[in-house]
């Protein structure tokens, strides 16, 4: 008997709470506006503070930004050759990036290409967690990541330490680092791990390279069948009254009489996580860190945020050594680089006389 | 909140002094047909100063499309920079006059399909649109008895010249009325001479009136308030004109705020004109130096 509740003990004390996951698939609805006036975070109000401090807090951030901005890359101090070498399995750090809009360019042959702009805003590495200290929340019927990868965290654009919460803050300040507004977890090999503090340029790809773009799409609200599923609703006229874009119906009789799990039906559209595979990159700024994809259906609205990686096709997947594990920052890089098939603005204009 | 509200209305009692004295004029790209005689008035006493303002913003007639897209929603300003920069370079490849809807253009394309590699197409300009790199045009001509429209990209790399043959302005902002008045008004020869005008003059209006054809039309040019229109009434049915009476919106020009939603703010214009200004110049008096080169020959009467 003791036995028993021994053994039962020692499986309860087994279990762990970041295991556990309620299995409840995100769904996103409207939530209407919250009328009560919104209760003030404690300390938010300078209220308390005198000129003094409000001068002193002024300085202290200041100086922090300062020493951030002249900080040097940590990747200097490491030697080439203490870097493993990178294989197609490899798996490297991506990029938060903003979309920030779409224009036309055009390729050699005179033809117009759509892209989408692409702005890597001021990322640094904050943080290298190991395969063996990366666990994940995963539930049972979740794709597994393999232990073999560990996880790098990477912050998007410094802010205001005071306008974050002390957890928040916190969380960069072990590591010696300004909060940033976005911060994601790239999972990843451990041979492309990097110190922390390394900054991440649009350079860590390359032109004529295929990524793909993880962002939110475009928040529709609650939508029809017509917008949301492409359904062809009925006619305007000849007797039909009432039902000009409705669904019609949505189950048949006798043994399924119900509802199917899955049959299209209005409901919320957008605002969803979708990932785009295999965009080209045809051109990168290197001054104002600026990445032109191919085509204008990356996720998301102008300014919204949106994460790259090496793509996973397989037809497209990395072929030679990418900058590995990212590109160390150097003064000599040419201004612009450009895909082989885009024509450049200040080139002369194209003409098909030796063709 | 009661500052919230005095600040709003103070804002509101500047912005309504700022409509009142016509400042919203400045910021619409919109020609300005009846004011020419008022500012040429104006200009004579004026200083240096704001002379050289004026002139910044009155090249958002000439380059329409250097002012973004108002829609707040699409704007970002490295973008819009980015963008700019490769307008500009793409100006130091080719010449792109300044040009307006109701002018006769000539166009040379390199296309890889034509016998000799190149294409020229003359026509007039019916339609100008698009900001940035997206700009483009429309011209249309009568070939064969066949009316024919071509839309140009105006910063294609396949465009080898545009030429202006005749430069002047219409009635209206846009010809796409063209497509329904007699085939005479949109007729132009291949061969069609340039027609220089007089150094330091202004773009002449043409005041031209085009036949409509009768029904069916396009659009319902009845209610679009067209000034180029020398004989719609004798179409129009009593139905229409009592529709086109219903469909009149006269207190949309008193409506502030769709004006300024409609616009760039005059502050953004200053600062896009300021960093694009000395560039284009260079561009324009190199133009100038090239085509005081080329032969003069004397212009033709209107519509000969």
């Amino acid at each position: 008997m003791a036995t028993n509740i021994q053994i039962l003990c020692r499986n309860i004390f087994k279990l762990r709470i970041d295991h556990v996951v309620h299995s409840s698939s995100f769904t996103p609805r409207y939530r209407p506006p919250y009328w009560y006036s919104k209760k003030e975070r404690q300390g938010s109000s300078n209220e308390h503070l005198t000129r003094d401090n409000i001068d002193f807090i002024e300085e202290v951030v200041q100086d922090k930004n300062t020493n951030q901005t002249n900080l040097k890359s940590p990747l200097v101090n490491i030697s080439p050759q203490s870097i493993q070498p990178w294989t197609p399995r490899t798996r490297r750090v991506g990029l938060i990036a903003r979309k920030i809009g779409n224009y036309p360019v055009w390729d050699k042959n005179g033809k117009k290409l759509q892209t989408t702009l692409l702005q890597v805003v001021d990322n640094h590495v904050i943080k290298y967690i190991p395969p063996e200290e990366y666990k994940p929340m995963i539930s049972k019927n979740h794709w597994k990541e393999k232990p073999t990868h560990g996880c790098l965290l990477v912050g998007s654009e410094t802010i205001d330490p005071t306008t974050v919460t002390k957890d928040y803050c916190g969380l960069f300040d072990r590591v010696g680092m300004l909060p940033k507004k976005y911060l994601y977890r790239f999972v990843i090999s451990p041979e492309s791990a990097l110190p922390t503090g390394t900054p991440l340029f649009a350079t860590h790809f390359r032109v004529g390279d295929y990524l793909d773009v993880r962002a939110k799409t475009m928040d529709r609200g609650f939508q029809g069948v017509i917008k949301r599923w492409g359904f062809k609703g009925m006619p305007a006229s000849h007797g039909v009254t009432k039902t000009h874009r409705r669904p019609g119906n949505i189950g048949g009789g006798g043994e399924k009489a119900r509802v199917w799990p899955g049959t299209k039906m209005p409901g919320h559209m957008g605002n969803r996580w979708r990932i785009l595979r295999g965009v080209k990159i045809l051109r990168i700024n290197t001054k104002h860190n600026v990445i032109w994809t191919l085509g204008v259906a990356i996720p998301g609205e102008t300014g919204a945020m949106c994460y790259l990686y090496d793509t996973i096709l397989p037809l497209r997947k990395l072929q030679t050594t990418p900058p590995f594990p990212t590109q160390p920052p150097t003064d000599d890089l040419p201004l612009e680089f450009y895909d082989e098939s885009i024509h450049r603005f200040e080139n002369p204009t194209l003409s098909f006389e030796e063709m | 909140m009661v500052l919230a509200v005095r600040k709003s209305v103070e804002w509101g009692i500047t912005a309504a002094k700022l409509f009142v004295r016509r400042e919203c004029r400045i910021l619409s790209t919109l020609p300005e047909k009846q004011e020419y005689a008022e500012k040429q008035i104006e200009r004579a006493p004026s200083g240096r100063k704001s002379i050289t303002k004026k002139s910044i913003l009155e090249s958002r007639h000439i380059y329409p499309e250097f002012l973004p897209d108002p829609n707040p929603n699409w704007r970002n300003s490295l973008r819009e920079k980015l963008e700019r920069e490769d307008m500009l370079k793409r100006r130091g490849q080719v010449e792109i006059p300044e040009f307006y809807v109701g002018s006769v253009l000539a166009v040379t394309i390199s296309d890889p399909h034509a016998q000799s590699k190149t294409n020229k197409f003359v026509g007039i300009c019916i339609e100008r649109k698009g900001c940035g790199l997206r700009a483009d045009f429309t011209l249309r001509n009568v070939v064969d008895h066949q009316g024919v429209e071509v839309r140009y990209d105006l910063y294609d790399p396949t465009i080898q010249k545009i030429q202006v043959l005749r430069l002047e302005k219409r009635l209206d902002d846009k010809l796409l009325y063209l497509r329904d008045s007699l085939p005479e008004y949109s007729t132009f020869p291949f061969d069609m001479d340039q027609e220089i005008l007089p150094e330091g003059s202004e773009v002449p209006v043409n005041p031209i009136q085009v036949v409509l054809k009768p029904k069916p039309w396009v659009e319902r040019w009845e209610r679009q308030e067209l000034k180029g229109i020398a004989n719609i009434e004798e179409y129009l049915t009593e139905k229409n004109k009592i529709k086109r009476e219903l469909r009149k919106t006269p207190w949309e020009k008193y409506d502030l705020m769709k004006q300024y939603r409609k616009t760039i703010p005059i502050e953004d214009q200053k600062e896009i004109w300021t960093e694009v200004y000395t560039q284009l110049h260079q561009l324009q008096s190199a133009q100038k130096k090239m085509s005081r080169k080329r032969v003069f020959t004397s212009p033709k009467s209107l519509l000969a």
